[in-house]
């Protein structure tokens, strides 16, 4: 059963454009230039009840525009969209009981006051009945193991405990969708992965279908099994995760850092990114990988070595270039 | 009813936190009752009255007065409102399955219950030092009658408040609206001077409105004037209350859909 409907979704910001400089501050009192800017174009999308869902795509690609058209915080300019049966922008009660929302900077916390007291407002706001609340409270705190912090001011605590908290707080009225809007940024490795690992376990145990945009390959990867890549609006690819990975990511980003200035040359086929001394960045071939591992090993001292998966931007462009259509 | 304690609850939770803060609000209070001893006796001089007011009653006034002005903390709703449209973080109101009004009074009326206790701790003590002979009326209908005043006086300024902060989705700065509504609401609500020093033509003008009924009248009341304004005046401020009701909505229904978020 599908959770989540849009046909033909959207958006277009109205956005004031003013000549620089004082004389086009004073031009702009009196008249004044729009630009249109379409920031979710024909956006069609079902999600299944239960589903775990990745969008990627770069900045401004209307990743979050989406969201806040999917929880009614901003209108449609057109289109149909139907979230657990509702039209979002109605903003009524019993819609946003369903569903949980957190974007990483627009904190539900009480910085002054202790993550408890919030948990308090949030049990009567969502009229969770006492029993329901006390189980599921205690499920999340042993599963992010955050009962030390629980009494703690919120304002005094690190970003990857405040996110935790997010989480908790988000999911006490038992959502049935959560939308997660880049919650792992800057957050550590670490921290990361104990988020992950309490996605993971919500999504399967609750059933909670999660809608996740994140800049972070492997928070995709590892979560999500289906993916769709937004770029300038439109949507570039809906299907399969690792499908698109096998397809579209077919490099791998290496850093390395040299014990003495050196000057790295291979004759292994290669992008440079960024060279400096004693460092050099670039992306190779996955394939080539390996052959460049050796080559460096065997010529050069190195003070360090780093392996990751290529930046989302260039999988999405790859995507854009890729005349073949979009994958389903 | 249990959300809007709970938010009352942790309103007033949070202000508890700011030590410095509370020190800093009673003695706000206490330079108040001192600058307003020495003002009015400076200007009552030998004057036995003014304007039909004693020493003692235009001191009772003027304490009363300017407590019921600072228990009203309404102005915060419209630049809180007002900032969050502009910063985009409005969204995290919206989200919650409550009305956006209802959510900000019971904010406001959080922040007002915590500044009525330690304002009145404060003013009661400073009270019996200067040893002011307050001119606390003993009628229980009049007593009665200026806690309504107050208690609807102060919604109506929440409404107000409200009202002002959500014009921020069509005009994106309202600034100078606030300021001007603050400039002018501590005019007519007769915080700096009672409105009967002014002309008997601006004051009936004044009745139609409501802010006569915010601070002036249950200020009288309390000191046992304006008995016969009673009916007239809760009449009019339950209306203006309830005339705000559908245009708040109303507004909120029309403005909300032009927040585009920006900021996230």
């Amino acid at each position: 059963m599908n959770i989540i409907e849009t046909k033909n979704l959207t958006k277009t910001f109205q956005r004031f454009q003013k000549e620089p400089g004082l004389k086009g501050s004073m031009k702009g009192l009196f008249k004044r230039k729009y630009l249109m800017k379409s920031a979710v174009s024909d956006f069609t999308l079902t999600v299944e009840e239960g589903e775990f869902i990745g969008l990627i795509g770069p900045n401004g690609a209307g990743k979050t525009t989406l969201i806040k058209m999917l929880t009614g915080i901003i209108a449609p300019s057109n289109g149909e969209i139907s979230v657990a049966g509702h039209y979002p922008n109605k903003l009524e009660n019993s819609f946003k009981r369903q569903y949980a929302v957190v974007m990483g900077q627009k904190s539900q916390l009480f910085f002054e006051l202790s993550a408890n007291d919030t948990f308090l407002l949030f049990k009567e706001l969502y009229n969770i009945p006492e029993d329901e609340y006390r189980k599921n409270l205690d499920y999340f705190i042993a599963l992010f193991g955050v009962t030390d912090i629980l009494d703690v001011q919120v304002r005094t605590l690190s970003l990857g405990e405040r996110m935790k908290l997010e989480l908790i707080v988000a999911l006490l009225h038992n959502p049935k969708i959560l939308f997660l809007d880049e919650p792992t940024i800057g957050l550590d490795a670490v921290a990361q992965k104990q988020i992950r690992k309490f996605l993971k376990e919500v999504n399967e145990t609750k059933g909670t279908t999660i809608i996740l945009t994140s800049h972070y390959m492997e928070d995709i990867k590892s979560l999500c099994k289906r993916c769709v890549v937004i770029n300038e609006g439109k949507k570039l690819f809906d299907g399969d995760t690792d499908l698109l990975f096998k397809k579209y990511q077919t490099h791998k980003k290496v850093t390395v850092s040299f014990v003495q200035e050196d000057h790295f040359t291979s004759e292994i086929d290669f992008i440079p990114l960024e060279k400096s001394p004693y460092k050099t960045t670039l992306l190779i071939k996955k394939e080539l990988s390996q052959e460049l591992l050796k080559d460096l090993l065997v010529r050069y001292e190195l003070d360090d070595i780093s392996i990751e998966e290529e930046d989302i931007g260039n999988v999405v462009e790859r995507i854009y270039n890729d005349k073949s259509g979009v994958s389903e | 009813m249990r959300k809007d304690i709970e938010i009352i609850k942790l309103i007033f939770k949070t202000q508890l936190v700011w030590r410095f803060d509370i020190a800093a609000n009673v003695l706000f209070t206490i330079s108040k009752i001192v600058f307003a001893y020495i003002v009015w006796s400076a200007v009552f001089g030998e004057k036995e009255m003014i304007a039909g007011f004693t020493f003692h009653t235009m001191l009772s006034y003027y304490i009363i007065s300017s407590f019921l002005s600072q228990l009203d903390m309404s102005e915060r709703i419209g630049w809180d409102i007002s900032s969050a449209i502009r910063g985009g973080t409005f969204s995290k109101f919206m989200v919650l399955p409550i009305n956006t009004e209802r959510y900000f009074i019971a904010r406001t009326i959080g922040a007002s219950a915590f500044h009525l206790l330690f304002h009145l701790i404060a003013a009661v003590i400073w009270i019996f030092i200067f040893q002011i002979r307050f001119a606390f009326t003993g009628d229980i209908y009049m007593l009665l009658s200026a806690a309504c005043f107050v208690i609807i006086g102060l919604l109506f300024m929440m409404q107000l408040n409200y009202m002002l902060g959500i014009l921020t989705f069509q005009f994106g700065n309202i600034d100078v609206f606030l300021m001007i509504k603050s400039t002018l609401v501590s005019f007519i609500t007769g915080t700096l001077v009672p409105l009967i020093l002014l002309p008997a033509s601006i004051v009936a003008f004044m009745r139609v409105f409501p802010f006569y009924y915010i601070t002036y009248l249950p200020s009288m009341l309390l000191i046992g004037q304006n008995r016969d304004e009673i009916i007239t005046g809760i009449i009019t401020l339950s209306l203006w209350v309830l005339a705000f009701v559908p245009v708040n909505k109303l507004l909120y229904h029309r403005l909300r859909v032009r927040f585009d978020g920006v900021g996230i």
